[in-house]
C-alpha cells in the first residue's frame, strides 16, 4: 500500500520535475506576507467627496473620499475604518439601499469635484455584507466618475445611477443609467452629447417615479478648465426616467455651469438648485415650491457662488426645509428658506458634502478638503475626526536621521515633516508644519538642519532653519531682461548631492542657486514648447473665472542631478520636452524626439538619474489630462539617444504612471508609482507585480528609497505616507532562489537599538496613529509552497547549538519576514499568590552570531544572523559585560529561588497528604508543613490581589524587580543597585540555610517516617524543573 | 490504517485539484471536512482538549483549552505557577477571571448571549452548519498567505453590539489545493481581524492546525486528547465563598 502511495506521488510530481519552466511569481505569491505600513498623518487628513449616514442607526455612517477609499464609523463617527482597500481609491459617491441599509452598500467610483488634481475611478461596485466583500457592477468600466446613485425605496432593484464621466475627455458614458433587475442589466435613460455629464439623481421623497437630474457641460485640459455650456440643465421625469422635460421656468437664458441639487425631505415640492450663468446676479441659490414648475431668485453671496465645480452641493435638513446647508470655502447655513446666510463654524475650508445627523439637526458632519468634521451645536462649532489618514501628498524626500523623517506637500494642507518612527508609534504631534498654502516638495538640505518648501506656483519658496526656527523666502524672482517666468503648479526643486548647497528650481528655465537660494542663475533657454495656446490662464474656468494658477502650462516639472556627475542635469516639462545637459548647463539636448511610443506633448511627470551609469535614466510619463491613461516608461543608458520600453502588460491599462524609483544596488529592480497603486519588477521590467499587501490602489505621486534602511517611502495621493520596510530580499529574487523549497534571505548585521523613552497618550484615544518600524532583528526567507500541513518551527540558537528562544514563523508562500527582539527567554519564577511582573522580563543576547534554525517537517534548515550593540551606546564595554554578567546571576538567583519554593511546595503536599491520611504520622508532618510555611511567607507572597490589596514585596518579588531593572537596562549596573543586590544576597543565602536546617530537622523526621512507611516524596531535579517552562 | 487513507486522500486531492473547477461552497466544506478525517469522524467527536502555549517575545505562557460538543467551553493560562481560568462557559453563564483581583466574575449579559449563540459550532461552526441556520457563500478564489484560496462567507446568527444587533460574517479561505481552512476574517470594532492556520497534524484520525496565528500571536498546539475527561466543576462559575 505505501509503495503504491509514494508511486502516486512520484507520478504527481513528474510534470514539476521535468519542466524547467521559469517560475515567475507575481503579486502576493511573491512578497509573501511582506507588508506595508502606513504612518499618516491623518492630524489634517484629507479631501472628503461624499458623507453618507445610515438610515436608521445613527452609530453606522460612510465617508467616500477623494483618493482614500470608503471608511466605515461604527460608533457615530468617532472613529473610521476603511473598507476599499481592495479597488480603487478615488470617490464619487457611497449610497446605502434604504431597504437593507445594513447590507447592501453602493460605491461609485471616481470623484466628482473636479479640480486639477483629482484622481480617476474605474466603475461601480456594490457589497452585501456591510462592506467586507465587493463586486464590480459591470458597464461602469470607462465611467471615470460617479456622481449619484439613487435607489427605489419600494424596490431595491431599480436602481439609476448619475455618470459625470471623463474630465479631460469626450466620453459617451455619461448621463443617467437605471436596472430594474438590481444591475445585472442596465438602460442608458437620459444622455445628451460626450461632454455633458450627470450630477445629482435626485428621487421625489414621496413618490420613486418622480426624478430631478442635473447635468453639466464641463471639460478639463493640463492648460485650462472650462465649466458651462448650452448643455447644462436640470431635467426632470415623473415617469421613472422615460420622459424628461427641461425645467428652468425663472432662470436666466443662455449658458448654464455646474448645477447643485437638493428637495426637501419634508416637503416633496420645495426644491434647491444653486446656479452658475451667464447672469453674474442671477448666479447662486433658487428655489421652487411648486416641483420644479417655477423658480424664483434668492441669493448670490459669495458662499452661494464661489467656485461651483469644487462645492455645488447643497443639503435641506430633514426635518425643517427652510433650514439649508451649502457646501464651499467655509460652508453656509440659512434658517430662513435660503434668503439669507452665515458662515458655518471654523473648520478645514472647503466644504464639500455636509449632512444632518439622522435624528437631530444640531449635530452636523462636513466633509471638507481636511478630512470630516463634527458639530454638536448646529454648525458653530466643529472638531475634527482624528483618524482618517487621508493626506494627499504630490511628493516626499526622505533624510538620513535615525529614525528617517519624511518630508513632503499636501493638497490644501500645506508642507510637513514627521519621523518615520516614533515611541507609541507615529501619531498627530510627531508631525512638524513647514510651509503653508498647497504643499508640495520638501527637501532637506544634505548636510545642515534646513529644509526647502514652496507653496503653489512657486508663489513662495521658504528655506527654513530648524534649529533657530527662521524663515526665508528665497524663490527665483525676474530680473531686468527676463521674460515672465511660468512655474508650474507643482514647481519642481532638487538639492545637489554633489554640492550640499546647491539648490535648483524649474520655471520654464532653470535656475541655479549655489547658496541655498538667495541668488539665482538661470542656466538654460526655455526647455518647454513654449505654445502660447497653452499660457493664457486667465479665461481659465468657463462661466466662472478659475484662474487659481492650477493650470499653468508649459513648464518644467522634473529637475534631475546625476548622482554620478553634477555637470548631468534632466529636465522633463509637463508639455512633453526631455532635455539633458552633460556640461552643467551649457548646452541642453533636446531628447524628445528619441522617445518611444510616447504621443506628442505627454506630461513628462518624473525622471530618475540613476547610480548605476551616468547616461543612465528613467523617464515616466503621463497623458491623464488629454485623456490618456496608459502608463508609459522608458528607460536610456546613452544619455537619452535611445529608450527602451519597460512597461510590461501585468500593468493595469489605466495605470498611468507618475513615479519612478530604482533600487540603487540591484538595477533590474524598480518600484513604479501609478494611479493604481505600486508596482515592483525584480527583472528590469519584463514583468512587473502589484505590490498589495496593505498597500491599497492608491495613487502614488512620489516614491524615495530611504538609503540607509533601504525602506521604500510612498507619497500617496490620498493615503498618507505608506513604507514597506527594507526591500533588500527583494534585490536577491532570482530563478535559483525561487526554485528552492527555503531560502534565507542575507541581511546585515542588526544594531540592537538601546533607545527608549515613554510615549504617554491620553487624548490620543480616537488617533490615528502610524506603525513603527519594528527595531527587531528581521529573519526574512522565502518558501516556494504555503506551509500547512505537519509542523514548522524557529527557534534561535546560539552557535553551540542551545536553544535560546522561540519564534512564530510565518507559513505564506513567498517571502515571510520573522522578528526578533534579541531577547532569550524570561527566567521561571517561585509560584506565589499574585503575579511578580519582574519575571516577565527576558534578557538580551549579547552581540555576536546566532542561529536561526527552521524545522520543517523532516527538514532543519539554518541561517546565521549577527547582532551587534548599538553605536549610541551610553555604557563602556567593561559595564555591558558586567551588566550582562548581573543579569545572569539575577535570573540563575530568581530561578534558584523557584526552586527552592518548588520544594517546599512539593514537601508541604506530602506533609498534607500525610496528616490527611496518616494519622501516625499527623506531629511529624504537621511540624514540617508549619516551619515551611514560616518559611514560605517570607520568600513569597501568599496573600492579597494584584492591584491595591497587593501584599507587602516578599524577597522574590524584589529580588525579581531588581532583575528586571538590570536586564532591562541599557546602562551600567548601578551603585544603588549593587548595593540591594547584596542585601538581596544575603537575605537568600540566609533563607537558604534556614530551608536546610528544616530539612535537617523536621524534615529528617518526615522523611524517616515516609521510610518507615514505604511512602516517597518524589521531587523533581532542578534541570527537570527549570526545563518545564 | 485510517491515518493512510485520510493521508492518501488529502495527496490525491493535491494531485486532481488544480483541475478541478466550479466548486460549490458545499463541495469544498464537505471535501475540507473529508479530507481532515470524514463527516462522520467529526460527529462522533464530543470534546478536545488543547496543550497549547501561547508565544510572546521570550516569554512562552502554558495554555489549556476545552473545547466540548455542548458548547462548554473553557480557556486555562497559567502565569507564574498560577493557574488562570482566562474564560469558561458551561453553557448558560460566561465567566472570566479578574486579573487585578483573581477572582472569577460573570461576563456581562450580552457576551454571555452572544456566546450562547455559538454553541452547537463544534467542531466548528461549517459543521452541519445548515442546521443552525447559518448560510455560506462561495466568494470566488483569492491569495491568501501568498497562495490560492476559496473565499467562503459564512453568515451567523446576528449578535448583540452595545444594546444593537450586528450581523454576523465571516470570511474563511480554503486552500485550493487540500481545501483545509488557511485563514479566516471576521470584522471586531469595525477592524478585519485575520487568523491564519497552519501545521495541520493528525489525531486519531482527525486533522488540527497546530498553529494559529490571532492578530499577530501565535498559539502553538503541544497536544490534542479528544474526548477529554471533563468535570462539570471545570466550566461552572464557583460561586464566592
Amino acid at each position: 500500500m505505501k509503495k503504491l502511495f509514494l508511486t502516486i506521488l512520484a507520478l504527481a510530481l513528474i510534470p514539476v520535475g521535468t519542466q524547467a519552466q521559469e517560475i515567475t511569481l507575481k503579486g502576493k505569491e511573491l512578497f509573501g506576507d511582506m507588508k506595508a505600513r502606513h504612518i499618516g498623518p491623518a492630524l489634517m487628513s484629507g479631501r472628503i467627496n461624499d458623507l453618507e449616514l445610515h438610515p436608521t442607526n445613527s452609530r453606522i455612517m460612510y465617508a467616500g473620499t477623494a483618493g482614500g477609499g470608503v471608511w466605515k464609523s461604527s460608533d457615530g463617527g468617532a472613529t473610521y475604518a476603511p473598507i476599499f482597500d481592495d479597488h480603487v481609491q478615488s470617490i464619487g459617491v457611497v449610497t446605502l439601499d434604504p431597504n437593507n441599509p445594513d447590507q447592501v452598500i453602493w460605491v461609485g467610483t471616481g470623484e466628482t469635484w473636479t479640480r486639477n488634481s483629482v484622481s480617476v475611478g474605474d466603475g461601480l461596485y456594490r457589497s452585501t455584507d456591510g462592506g467586507g466583500t465587493w463586486k464590480e457592477i459591470p458597464g461602469f468600466e470607462d465611467s471615470e466618475r460617479i456622481a449619484s446613485v439613487v435607489i427605489n425605496p419600494d424596490n431595491s432593484d431599480i436602481v439609476y445611477v448619475g455618470v459625470l464621466g471623463a474630465l479631460w475627455s469626450d466620453s459617451e458614458d455619461r448621463g443617467v443609467y437605471k436596472t430594474t433587475d438590481g444591475g445585472k442589466t442596465w438602460n442608458k435613460i437620459l444622455y445628451v452629447n460626450p461632454s455633458t455629464g450627470a450630477g445629482d439623481v435626485l428621487m421625489d421623497p414621496k413618490n420613486p417615479n418622480t426624478l430631478y437630474v442635473s447635468m453639466w457641460e464641463f471639460r478639463r485640459s493640463g492648460w485650462g478648465f472650462n465649466s458651462g455650456g448650452e448643455n447644462s440643465a436640470i431635467y426632470k421625469s415623473t415617469d421613472a426616467g422615460k420622459t424628461w422635460n427641461k425645467i428652468h421656468n425663472g432662470f436666466p437664458e443662455g449658458k448654464l455651469g455646474r448645477i447643485g441639487l437638493a428637495v426637501a425631505p419634508s416637503d416633496a415640492n420645495r426644491l434647491y438648485a444653486v446656479l452658475e450663468t451667464e447672469d453674474k446676479t442671477k448666479n447662486g441659490l433658487w428655489v421652487s415650491k411648486d416641483a420644479g414648475s417655477s423658480w424664483e431668485h434668492l441669493n448670490n453671496d459669495f458662499g452661494l457662488v464661489v467656485r461651483p465645480f469644487y462645492f455645488s452641493r447643497i443639503t435641506v435638513d430633514p426635518r425643517n426645509p427652510d433650514i439649508i446647508l451649502k457646501g464651499g470655502l467655509s460652508g453656509s447655513i440659512s434658517r430662513d428658506g435660503g434668503k439669507t446666510f452665515k458662515n458655518l463654524g471654523n473648520m478645514h475650508s472647503d466644504i464639500h458634502d455636509i449632512v444632518f445627523h439622522i435624528n437631530d439637526s444640531d449635530i452636523i458632519y462636513s466633509g471638507t478638503d481636511g478630512g470630516v468634521y463634527r458639530s454638536w451645536n448646529g454648525g458653530t462649532t466643529f472638531e475634527i475626526v482624528e483618524n482618517l489618514p487621508l493626506s494627499q501628498f504630490y511628493h516626499i524626500s526622505t533624510d538620513n536621521a535615525e529614525p528617517y523623517n519624511v518630508y513632503g506637500g499636501l493638497q490644501d494642507n500645506g508642507s510637513w515633516w514627521g519621523p518615520s518612527s516614533s515611541p507609541g508609534g507615529v501619531e498627530a504631534r510627531d508631525w512638524n508644519s513647514v510651509g503653508a498654502g498647497d504643499g508640495f516638495r520638501v527637501l532637506k538640505h544634505p548636510t545642515k538642519n534646513i529644509i526647502y518648501s514652496e507653496m503653489q506656483g512657486a508663489e513662495n519658496v521658504w528655506r527654513y532653519d530648524v534649529d533657530k526656527n527662521r524663515t526665508k523666502t528665497i524663490q527665483p524672482l525676474p530680473k531686468k531682461g527676463d521674460a515672465e517666468l511660468r512655474f508650474n503648479w507643482n514647481a519642481p526643486m532638487a538639492v545637489s548631492a554633489h554640492v550640499p548647497d546647491r539648490f535648483y528650481m524649474g520655471s520654464q528655465f532653470v535656475h541655479k542657486s549655489d547658496d541655498m537660494g538667495d541668488t539665482w542663475t538661470i542656466i538654460s533657454p526655455d526647455l518647454t514648447t513654449n505654445d502660447p495656446n497653452k499660457q493664457d490662464q486667465s479665461k481659465s474656468g468657463g462661466l466662472s473665472v478659475d484662474n487659481s494658477g492650477a493650470e499653468n502650462h508649459t513648464t518644467i516639472f522634473t529637475i534631475a542631478e546625476s548622482p554620478l556627475d553634477q555637470n548631468v542635469l534632466w529636465v522633463g516639462t509637463d508639455d512633453g520636452n526631455v532635455q539633458v545637459t552633460q556640461d552643467g548647463g551649457k548646452n541642453w539636448n533636446n531628447v524628445t524626439p528619441n522617445l518611444v511610443g510616447i504621443p506628442a506633448n505627454t506630461w513628462v511627470y518624473h525622471i530618475e538619474a540613476s547610480v548605476h551609469g551616468k547616461g543612465t535614466a528613467y523617464a515616466v510619463f503621463e497623458g491623464h489630462t488629454t485623456g490618456d491613461m496608459k502608463p508609459y516608461a522608458l528607460k536610456t543608458t546613452d544619455f537619452g539617444k535611445t529608450w527602451k520600453n519597460i512597461i510590461s502588460d501585468d500593468i493595469d491599462a489605466k495605470a498611468f504612471v507618475r513615479n519612478i524609483q530604482e533600487d540603487y544596488e540591484n538595477e533590474d529592480l524598480l518600484f513604479l508609482g501609478t494611479e493604481f497603486g505600486l508596482y515592483v519588477t525584480v527583472d528590469g521590467g519584463e514583468n512587473w507585480s502589484h505590490f498589495t499587501n496593505n498597500m491599497p490602489p492608491v495613487a502614488v505621486h512620489f516614491i524615495d528609497m530611504q538609503k540607509e534602511t533601504n525602506d521604500i517611502v510612498m507619497g500617496t495621493h490620498g493615503r498618507g505616507v505608506i513604507i514597506i520596510d527594507d526591500i533588500s530580499p527583494l534585490r536577491e529574487v532570482n530563478q535559483n532562489i525561487l526554485s528552492k523549497d527555503v531560502h534565507f534571505f542575507e541581511t546585515e548585521p542588526v544594531t540592537m537599538v538601546e533607545q527608549g523613552g515613554f510615549s504617554g497618550n491620553f487624548g490620543a484615544e480616537t488617533q490615528f496613529v502610524g506603525n513603527n518600524k519594528p527595531t527587531s532583528a528581521r529573519i526574512i526567507y522565502y518558501l516556494k509552497k504555503r506551509h500547512t500541513f505537519g509542523k514548522m518551527t524557529m527557534e534561535i540558537q546560539d552557535m553551540e547549538g542551545n536553544t535560546l528562544t522561540k519564534l512564530s514563523p510565518g507559513k505564506s508562500k513567498g517571502i515571510n519576514v520573522v522578528t526578533w527582539g534579541f531577547n532569550t527567554t524570561n527566567p521561571k519564577m517561585a509560584a506565589a499568590k499574585t503575579l511578580s511582573f519582574g519575571g516577565f522580563t527576558s534578557p538580551r543576547v549579547p552581540e555576536g552570531k546566532y542561529k536561526v534554525v527552521l524545522t520543517k517537517g523532516k527538514d532543519t534548515y539554518e541561517h546565521i544572523i549577527e547582532t551587534k550593540y548599538d553605536d549610541t551606546a551610553i555604557t563602556t564595554a567593561a559595564d555591558r559585560k558586567n551588566q550582562e554578567k548581573m543579569t545572569q546571576t539575577m535570573f540563575d538567583m530568581v530561578e534558584d529561588l523557584a526552586y527552592v519554593v518548588y520544594e517546599i511546595g512539593e514537601m508541604q503536599t506530602k506533609a498534607q497528604d500525610v496528616i490527611d491520611n496518616n494519622p501516625k504520622g499527623e506531629k511529624v508532618a504537621q511540624n514540617l508543613y508549619d516551619a515551611l510555611e514560616d518559611l514560605r511567607t517570607d520568600l513569597v507572597v501568599t496573600t492579597g490581589d494584584n492591584y491595591v490589596a497587593s501584599a507587602e514585596p516578599e524577597l522574590r518579588e524584589r529580588m525579581g524587580e531588581l532583575y528586571a531593572n538590570i536586564a532591562g537596562s541599557y546602562d551600567r549596573v548601578t551603585g544603588a543597585q549593587m548595593q540591594n543586590y547584596e542585601l538581596i544576597k544575603e537575605e537568600f543565602e540566609a533563607e537558604k540555610k534556614r530551608f536546610a536546617e528544616i530539612k535537617n530537622k523536621e524534615g529528617k523526621k518526615f522523611m524517616k517516617f515516609l521510610e518507615k512507611n514505604e511512602m516517597e516524596l518524589e521531587v523533581e531535579s532542578k534541570e527537570e524543573f527549570l526545563s518545564d517552562k | 490504517m485510517k491515518t493512510l487513507k485520510t493521508l492518501f486522500i488529502a495527496l490525491f486531492v493535491v494531485a486532481i485539484a488544480p483541475v478541478a473547477q466550479a466548486q460549490t461552497a458545499d463541495e469544498i466544506i464537505t471535501a475540507y471536512f473529508e479530507n481532515t478525517g470524514g463527516m462522520d469522524a467529526w460527529g462522533e467527536l464530543e470534546g478536545v482538549k488543547m496543550i497549547a502555549s501561547a508565544n510572546a517575545q521570550g516569554m512562552e505562557i502554558p495554555v489549556e483549552i476545552y473545547q466540548m460538543k455542548d458548547g462548554r467551553q473553557m480557556v486555562k493560562i497559567n502565569l507564574q505557577g498560577q493557574e488562570i481560568t482566562q474564560f469558561a462557559f458551561d453553557g448558560e453563564t460566561m465567566w472570566t477571571t479578574n486579573f487585578m483581583t483573581g477572582e472569577a466574575e460573570k461576563s456581562d449579559a450580552e457576551t454571555t448571549a452572544n456566546m450562547k449563540q455559538t454553541v452547537g459550532d463544534f467542531p466548528n461552526p461549517f459543521y452541519n452548519y445548515a442546521d443552525h441556520g447559518y448560510s455560506v457563500e462561495l466568494l470566488g478564489t483569492e491569495t491568501k498567505e501568498g497562495t490560492e484560496t476559496y473565499k467562503i462567507k459564512l453568515t451567523q446568527q446576528p449578535t448583540m453590539k452595545d444594546g444593537k444587533e450586528e450581523d454576523n460574517i465571516s470570511y474563511h479561505y480554503f486552500d485550493t489545493e487540500n481545501m483545509v481552512i488557511i485563514a479566516s476574517e471576521s470584522e471586531a470594532n469595525g477592524q478585519m481581524m485575520t487568523n491564519t492556520m497552519s501545521d495541520y497534524q493528525e489525531i486519531d484520525g482527525l486533522y488540527f492546525p497546530f498553529d494559529m496565528g490571532m492578530a499577530g500571536q501565535n498559539i502553538t498546539i503541544k497536544e490534542i486528547i479528544l474526548n477529554p475527561e471533563v468535570s462539570d466543576t471545570m466550566f461552572a462559575f464557583p460561586e464566592k465563598k
